[in-house]
């Protein structure tokens, strides 16, 4: 694909993204328009929070969940869209990753915080977890039943349930124990069964 | 005014072929030796860690600026084309052939017999090995010949693949270690395998990929690397028929031709792009192309389909512990006699599919954090999942081509190529009984541990593609013979994947390893 393209393709679905997203959040629909083919404003990192408490696991306990939604974070950054994806076995055509989805993540979540504030005048942390969950019910309802890539994620919840998921520290905490999935572990132990994940080893 | 490039011997292609040929010559003789890439460089082993993290956090392309804009075709190829071509990308699993592969009219009377036996291509197999390095497990040898060993240990069986391995056993079916060019200890420099299980990538070197060779080559001042130069056609000689001269464009520099001029030129080119310049460079005089005067470049295309699946086991495993080392056995690719044609290897691997964490439940109700855990740990606590595979012997038809399509033109507007893959009638006959009889093991399989085949699915995808110049000692219907050498011009070869006469059931890297040496060996006869 042409480099000019490539450039087109960035800008149209920055574009395209801030505007899908402006009905629900008109202002912040406005602001992202207005920065497409720039860097994304962060993910409103309160409201992420608390949103994390009511999607991940209880048992990773308030550091883990800090660990596992400031490495979503630090993902979130790194994403580039529209980058050159892996070579498929014997494909030809070169394949890219998708619209920047973090836009669209970024004015779900200040609808999320906008619309508690209207319904209970409280911001989305302050609500408790029962009622926290029913206003992520509606979208996460739609979501298909895998978790899929985050990147490919199309609510924000989803996304940072997907990244937590496919993570190492989430492969050893389901089994309870030390797999360490793809870090470079070395060859030796290989035969073991992994070791007993000790308790608060988690993240 | 064109730029001359003189040598003794003119490498078409930087891919694993050229480097086994590149790499024998530079040591058996005194030539000079050019190797013209058409792609550039890509990351560099310094860099691999970084493209590995982006890779697995994103998905992304680990090898960037791996191919050219414009320069693809129509079918099953590669997109690569970089120092190192489709060699970087490999997982690095080098199973040989079996012996039956060579000789399969002879003993099943179907397909073609090649003209070189396994006898024949053993010690390039071994001398393969060493230059890459393999590191494997000797299985039993009726079904794993070979007359050295390995050059390295095999890598070890992870927890999961042991009791796998416990369970094949049981169904008395034979499987031992996949060999891969992986270093099991420290070997030509580099480094051993750290099991970071993202083997397209390897961030500590334990992979072998040809760049390798071409940097120590290029150490050694022993050979001249020409990249982002794209051959487009051969020219031969007035008044005889040998190749002159390699005419190529450099990309950087488009309006000044580049011409290479050797004793001796080899195609490396891979399966699509070496039949694809060979037509390419067609004449008045050899108005189909070179070495084309039996019209056979470009036929019997050949590559393997599979059948896969998936089987239930009820046995605690962790998946991720090493989900890029897997069992192999070749029982059912030496079968002995059969009364219908169906050779194909079986692989196994450790899985999570059926068993990764889910969004909801089999009930279609929501699962939040804690929740997904509970589900994902009650789908894993008392069972697992095998990923099973048996790539099968596909005989190749003539009518298996590859062409120019002048629909699909490169920024020079030469014609790509286009690849129409086509199983001969034999194999399409038999597909049936085929997949039927590989059920049928799957479930035999399955049964042994108690457990059942979850899902199974086939595939025709010509995988470890090859063809397209194949070898023997017949001109009317082959291209080259056993030593690559073009039966029309003798200081023309074409070497590798596009000399295999099949597929065979096994991954085909090594093959075209070994019979890259061969090629050169027959080259340094000529030349030392």
């Amino acid at each position: 694909m042409a480099e000019s393209r490539r450039s087109f393709l960035k800008q149209s679905v920055a574009t395209v993204a801030a505007a899908s997203v402006a009905g629900c959040a008109p202002d912040a629909g406005r602001r992202l328009a207005a920065e497409a083919g720039g860097s994304p404003a962060p993910l409103p990192a309160g409201t992420l929070r608390a949103v994390a408490e009511a999607v991940l696991p209880a048992e990773l306990g308030d550091e883990g969940r800090e660990r596992a939604v400031a490495a979503f974070e630090r993902w979130s950054e790194g994403l580039e869209p529209v980058a050159e994806l892996s070579h498929p076995y014997l494909v030809p055509e070169i394949r890219y990753s998708g619209p920047d989805p973090r836009p669209g993540w970024a004015a779900q979540l200040e609808g999320l915080d906008k619309e508690c504030r209207s319904r209970h005048g409280v911001s989305l942390a302050a609500i408790d977890m029962p009622e926290r969950r029913k206003m992520l019910e509606r979208p996460l309802g739609q979501a298909g039943p895998s978790l899929g890539s985050p990147a490919s994620a199309d609510h924000i919840a989803v996304a940072l349930m997907a990244h937590f998921f496919a993570s190492p520290v989430a492969t050893d905490l389901c089994h309870g124990r030390v797999i360490g999935k793809q870090q470079c572990r070395g060859l030796d132990g290989a035969g073991a069964e992994p070791a007993v994940l000790v308790a608060g080893g988690a993240p | 005014m064109s730029r001359v490039v003189e040598s003794d011997i003119c490498i078409i292609g930087a891919g694993i072929s050229a480097a086994m040929v590149a790499e024998r010559l530079a040591e058996h003789t005194t030539a000079s030796i050019t190797v013209v890439e058409a792609g550039g460089r890509t990351a560099s082993l310094d860099e691999r860690s970084l493209t590995r993290a982006r890779m697995l956090a994103y998905g992304e392309n680990p090898y960037p600026n791996d191919h050219i804009p414009g320069q693809t075709g129509t079918g099953a190829m590669y997109r690569s084309m970089v120092v190192g071509g489709s060699g970087m990308h490999w997982g690095g699993a080098v199973p040989r052939y079996s012996p039956e592969d060579f000789r399969v009219r002879s003993l099943y009377g179907v397909g073609f017999d090649w003209p070189i036996s396994f006898d024949d291509l053993d010690p390039y197999y071994q001398e393969a090995e060493e230059r890459i390095g393999a590191a494997g497990e000797q299985g039993p040898p009726e079904y794993d010949p070979r007359s050295q060993p390995y050059p390295m240990p095999p890598l070890p069986l992870s927890y999961n693949l042991a009791r796998m391995r416990e369970w094949t056993d049981r169904a008395g079916v034979p499987f031992w270690t996949q060999p891969w060019t992986r270093n099991t200890e420290p070997y030509r420099g580099r480094n051993v395998c750290q099991r970071c299980d993202t083997c397209a990538v390897c961030p500590t070197g334990a992979k072998y990929t040809p760049d390798f060779a071409f940097d120590q080559l290029l150490a050694d001042g022993r050979i001249e690397l020409v990249t982002r130069t794209l051959v487009r056609r051969l020219t031969v000689e007035p008044g005889t028929d040998r190749i002159a001269v390699a005419e190529a464009v450099d990309r950087d520099a488009p309006d000044e031709p580049v011409e290479f001029r050797a004793s001796t030129f080899v195609i490396a080119a891979g399966h699509a792009w070496s039949s694809h310049l060979l037509l390419l460079s067609a004449s008045s005089r050899y108005p189909d192309g070179l070495a084309n005067r039996t019209g056979n470049v470009g036929r019997y295309m050949t590559g393997h389909w599979y059948a896969s699946g998936f089987i239930d086991l009820p046995m605690r495993l962790y998946p991720g512990i090493f989900a890029n080392n897997s069992l192999l056995s070749h029982r059912f690719a030496s079968p002995g006699p059969l009364d219908r044609y169906l050779r194909h290897d079986l692989r196994l691997w450790e899985s999570d599919v059926g068993r990764a964490p889910r969004l909801k439940g089999d009930d279609g109700r929501l699962l939040w954090g804690d929740e997904i855990m509970a589900d994902w740990r009650a789908r894993t606590e008392a069972a697992a999942t095998a990923r099973i595979r048996a790539y099968y012997d596909v005989i190749p038809d003539r009518d298996s081509h590859l062409t120019l399509d002048g629909a699909t033109r490169n920024a020079m507007s030469d014609p790509m190529p286009r690849i129409d893959f086509r199983a001969a009638q034999a194999t399409i006959d038999l597909e049936r009984h085929t997949h039927d009889t590989i059920r049928g093991r799957f479930d035999d399989l399955a049964r042994a541990a108690g457990g059942a085949v979850r899902s199974t699915r086939t595939s025709r995808l010509f995988e470890h593609p090859g063809g397209g110049c194949r070898m023997g000692d017949d001109p009317a219907t082959s291209v080259v013979d056993r030593w690559g050498r073009t039966h029309d011009h003798e200081n023309l070869f074409v070497t590798g994947a596009p000399t295999i006469v099949s597929s065979g059931c096994a991954n085909g890297t090594l093959t075209f390893c070994a019979l890259s040496l061969m090629t050169a060996e027959e080259i340094g006869n000529g030349v030392r």
